[in-house]
């Protein structure tokens, strides 16, 4: 029985990455070039982009948890601020994070690796979508503060790639750098999942003994200047910075 | 702008921005772990020497850099 389990939730896993690949394939080919054409606006096709990548992450979180393939409960959506102009926070255990994230906070920025906008399978969406290319340092500190200065919500990754197992939670100082640039609210946002599924050096294949679970948990919003108290010099703020939400976040998630 | 000049500079943007301890700053001090540089005082300084040279260190070279000394270096080698 277990092993039919097993075998199942392998089937699921790999007919659902095959559709996934193969919806990408096909949005880039047919669907993005006519939003050029056929939408003059930027900002509408921004929109239309963003919400087009949505969809069709809902549709895999759907497709996945119907499926069996894993299953995921987000709780605190009261917490985010519908307007925009809120720094999101997330750790970032797992290879589909970005994709459950998007798939209930659609009109978000985020950063995207220079690896994924030079994709061909990729570049059209995250290019139309205006996401935040990570290829300068600098441009992308001051790009990340002017959207959130503009009203933007902002998703960042804290640790800049997939956590490494095992190892103490380690955040790059940029997530506290841009938190008090921007006056930013900052939302955190804990994903825990369980058993450890899709993790760093993990390929898609390796399915877990039991059916994974993402418990994904928005909390309420976290007021930089509660932090650093507006006192303190520029680089010892965002050290101070950091050092709460890595506190935080491992709190949340031992 | 010749090496001796480039480092005065160099010298003068850490004491006066970062809060560097003067006395601390050689060739051979190491940015991160001497002169307790982060990433983003390093990201700060790489756009004040290419504003102050005109010349540009690729962010993957400047992760090999640990010193002065080796910024230097990755500014005259181009």
């Amino acid at each position: 029985m277990k092993y039919v389990d097993l075998a199942w939730r392998f089937i699921g896993s790999s007919f659902m990455w095959f559709f996934f690949g193969s919806i990408g394939l096909l949005l880039s080919l047919f669907v993005f070039p006519f939003l050029f054409l056929f939408v003059r606006d930027p900002n509408t096709r921004k929109v239309a982009a963003r919400k087009l990548i949505a969809a069709i992450f809902r549709a895999f979180m759907w497709a996945a948890s119907n499926l069996g393939v894993f299953s995921f409960n987000v709780t605190g959506m009261e917490n985010r601020d519908p307007v925009g102009g809120q720094l999101i926070l997330a750790n970032h255990p797992t290879l589909i994070d970005v994709v459950l994230l998007l798939s209930v906070l659609p009109q978000v920025d985020c950063v995207v690796k220079e690896a994924v906008i030079r994709n061909p399978f990729m570049r059209a969406s995250v290019t139309t979508a205006n996401y935040i290319s990570n290829r300068e340092p600098s441009d992308l500190l001051n790009e990340c503060v002017e959207r959130l200065e503009h009203g933007a919500s902002l998703l960042l990754f804290p640790e800049g790639t997939r956590s490494t197992i095992d190892r103490p939670l380690r955040f790059k100082l940029g997530a506290a750098e841009v938190a008090i640039r921007s006056q930013a609210q900052i939302l955190p946002i804990i994903i825990d999942c369980r058993p450890r599924f899709l993790a760093k050096h993990e390929p898609w294949y390796s399915i877990p003994a039991i059916r994974p679970h993402f418990n994904v948990r928005i909390l309420p919003p976290m007021p930089v200047e509660q932090v650093v108290g507006g006192r303190l010099a520029r680089r010892h703020a965002r050290h101070a910075l950091n050092d709460a939400l890595v506190s935080l976040f491992s709190a949340e998630l031992s | 702008m010749d090496s001796n000049e480039l480092y005065s500079r160099i010298k003068s943007i850490l004491i006066d921005q970062f809060e560097v301890d003067a006395a601390a700053i050689s060739m051979e001090a190491n940015l991160y772990d001497e002169l307790e540089i982060d990433s983003i005082d390093a990201v700060d300084l790489l756009v004040q020497l290419k504003e102050l040279t005109g010349k540009k260190i690729p962010p993957e070279d400047f992760k090999d850099v640990r010193t002065i000394g080796d910024v230097l270096n990755a500014l005259t080698a181009q």
